[in-house]
């Protein structure tokens, strides 16, 4: 049997593959599915009742999508689907009564919190990415040719590419951020809706505030700018590797944060 | 802190004012314990403890020399098989003990090959492959024993680990916790059905309102309960000479003859005293004796006087 580094390697694995499974094959990733297929039911709606008029122009789906993607997407689909798959990861064990049969394994509480989050990552990002791929794909499909021809030229890659960044690194941040409400709170839902108002708010905050929020990160890594509003304040743009460095570092800092608590845990389910 | 022995070291754990266990302090020595106890006395906040379920708000607690709180080393020494009667959503027998033994390091194969084995122990071959939600009380047990004793721990803290099991199960079952005690690792059972405590243990650790109020062998345990005459149930061909001679010695507070005339129940304030002059009788008087034995020595009654109310065991 293996020690040291290649046991947690095998460890987060093994991990992994049980909550990606959970994730995209039990009863409770229904909801995650719902919320997946919501855009996709959007832009189908709209492939189906785009007036004739607007299908020879595919240039205002551009801004369109970049909208979608910003107002609907990445603040209610993406946000809600993180909380519902990262909430689970230790509170759903909690309620169910079935977290003590990790914490009776020889595995460091550390490994397990990051073996989970790997696994609802991967399993966020299949479902989430899927979502952003469908989702574009079905909105430049009633421009026939012409809205093929922009999605596989350079700039129409170039933007499913940036959008998939930003769908990966959301999932991340948003991700530790719900794995630790799960640990820290009974009840995860209320902090997200919480968190949920902060980053609502966040275009209307001041730029020292604004930094304290993910979608400020996430913003500037979409590809097509988009108005905020007119109440918004403006604030200086993050370059594009410092929010990737910036969302990296919140997801990595709360998940070590995550692990700090995992490794105090205690099974009481009674008092759960 | 000994390599060989479990180490719990002023330890007391409180859930918020509430008291789990209060100041217990136990060395507990291989072989089969049992750990006794009324409901909501503690026992389970003790076992939970011993595994690193929970952390002690006070003291210190090692197995075999390994605290605790370092999970990685701890249990590929223990395997604890709770009382909650829960399984990973959607489990079958084999994924569950698969996934455990993956947890544990061992390949692919390996685990492939001891899930199987732990299963033909436990006796769920047929049913490896069903989902654990669909398993009887019985099989759910069992399931959860294979869960504890997968990866061969060198010891075994069990949780009314008979709970659910038909009679035959619980013969295999108490097979093999004595095979484990016999092989010189540490067998801790906690139960409520003290005959069953009495029939398996080595040793018992009874607790009650969250301190331990007795530690030891059963013998050592009754012999220190001074406040409670012995019992020595004498069978012979006549109990009532017996009976009238051993009412003579002062230390004898009661005869009473028993089972249709078989046998005379005697209660002695002085147990050391008592089997000399015992003999000294039964050759006096050419009784035929089949057995002495002390009739209070075991789990049932020791738990009585200490506790009281019997312990709810049959």
């Amino acid at each position: 049997m293996s020690r040291g580094w290649p046991l947690w390697r095998r460890q987060i694995t093994v991990l992994a593959w049980q909550e990606i499974g959970r994730s995209l094959f039990s009863k409770r990733s229904l909801a995650v599915y719902l919320l997946a297929a919501m855009p996709i039911a959007l832009a189908l709606l709209r492939a189906l009742f785009l007036p004739d008029s607007q299908r020879s122009h595919p240039g205002h789906t551009t801004t369109e999508f970049a909208q979608v993607f910003h107002f609907f997407l990445l603040r209610f689909i993406v946000f809600f689907s993180a909380a519902l798959i990262f909430v689970k990861l230790f509170r759903g064990e909690i309620l169910e009564r079935s977290l003590h049969y990790h914490l009776l394994a020889p595995v460091r509480r550390e490994v397990l919190a990051v073996g989970k989050y790997i696994g609802g990552l991967l399993a966020s990002v299949a479902i989430l990415g899927s979502t952003v791929v469908l989702t574009i794909v079905l909105f430049y499909l009633p421009h026939g040719s012409g809205g093929l021809a922009h999605l596989i030229s350079a700039s129409g890659l170039g933007e499913l590419f940036a959008y998939l960044v930003t769908t990966v690194l959301a999932c991340a941040a948003y991700g530790a951020l719900f794995l630790l409400a799960g640990l820290f709170f009974k009840n995860p839902m209320v902090p997200a809706v919480l968190f949920l108002g902060w980053e609502v708010l966040t275009p209307f905050l001041p730029g020292f505030l604004k930094v304290l929020s993910v979608v400020h990160y996430l913003g500037s890594l979409e590809p097509v700018p988009i108005s905020q509003g007119p109440f918004a304040l403006m604030a200086q743009p993050v370059p594009g590797w410092l929010a990737v460095v910036a969302l990296l570092a919140i997801s990595g800092g709360l998940l070590a944060l995550g692990a700090w608590k995992a490794r105090g845990l205690e099974i009481t389910y009674s008092t759960e | 802190m000994s390599q060989t022995t479990i180490s719990v070291a002023n330890v007391s754990k409180f859930y918020g004012e509430v008291l789990g266990v209060n100041r217990v302090t136990a060395e507990i020595q291989p072989g089969l314990t049992g750990l006794v106890g009324p409901n909501g006395s503690g026992k389970s906040t003790l076992m939970h403890l011993l595994c690193g379920l929970l952390r002690p708000t006070r003291g210190h607690l090692s197995v075999l020399g390994v605290p605790t709180n370092q999970p990685e080393t701890l249990f590929r020494l223990v395997g604890y098989c709770t009382q909650y009667d829960s399984f990973p959503n959607g489990s079958t027998g084999y994924n569950f003990l698969l996934h455990t033994l993956a947890l544990h390091g061992f390949s692919r194969v390996d685990a492939d090959r001891r899930t199987w084995e732990v299963l033909e122990r436990v006796g769920l071959t047929e049913a490896a492959k069903r989902r654990i939600a669909g398993y009887s009380k019985g099989m759910r047990q069992r399931i959860k024993l294979a869960q504890a004793i997968c990866h061969d721990p060198r010891v075994l803290v069990l949780d009314e680990p008979l709970n659910g099991l038909d009679p035959m199960g619980r013969a295999e079952m108490i097979d093999l916790f004595k095979e484990y005690a016999r092989d010189g690792r540490h067998v801790i059972v906690s139960s409520h059905i003290l005959h069953e405590v009495d029939l398996i243990s080595d040793g018992v650790i009874m607790i009650h309102g969250g301190s331990v109020v007795a530690e030891g062998s059963i013998r050592d345990v009754r012999g220190e309960i001074t406040a409670q005459p012995l019992q020595i149930l004498v069978r012979c061909d006549r109990p009532h000479v017996v009976a009238a001679r051993a009412f003579e010695l002062d230390h004898v507070v009661e005869a009473r003859i028993v089972d249709e005339a078989t046998g005379v129940l005697l209660r002695t304030t002085d147990a050391s005293s008592f089997f000399p002059a015992l003999a000294k009788i039964i050759l006096a008087t050419g009784v035929e004796v089949e057995t002495v034995i002390p009739a209070d020595e075991n789990v049932h009654a020791v738990y009585d006087y200490l506790i009281g109310d019997g312990g709810g065991g049959p």
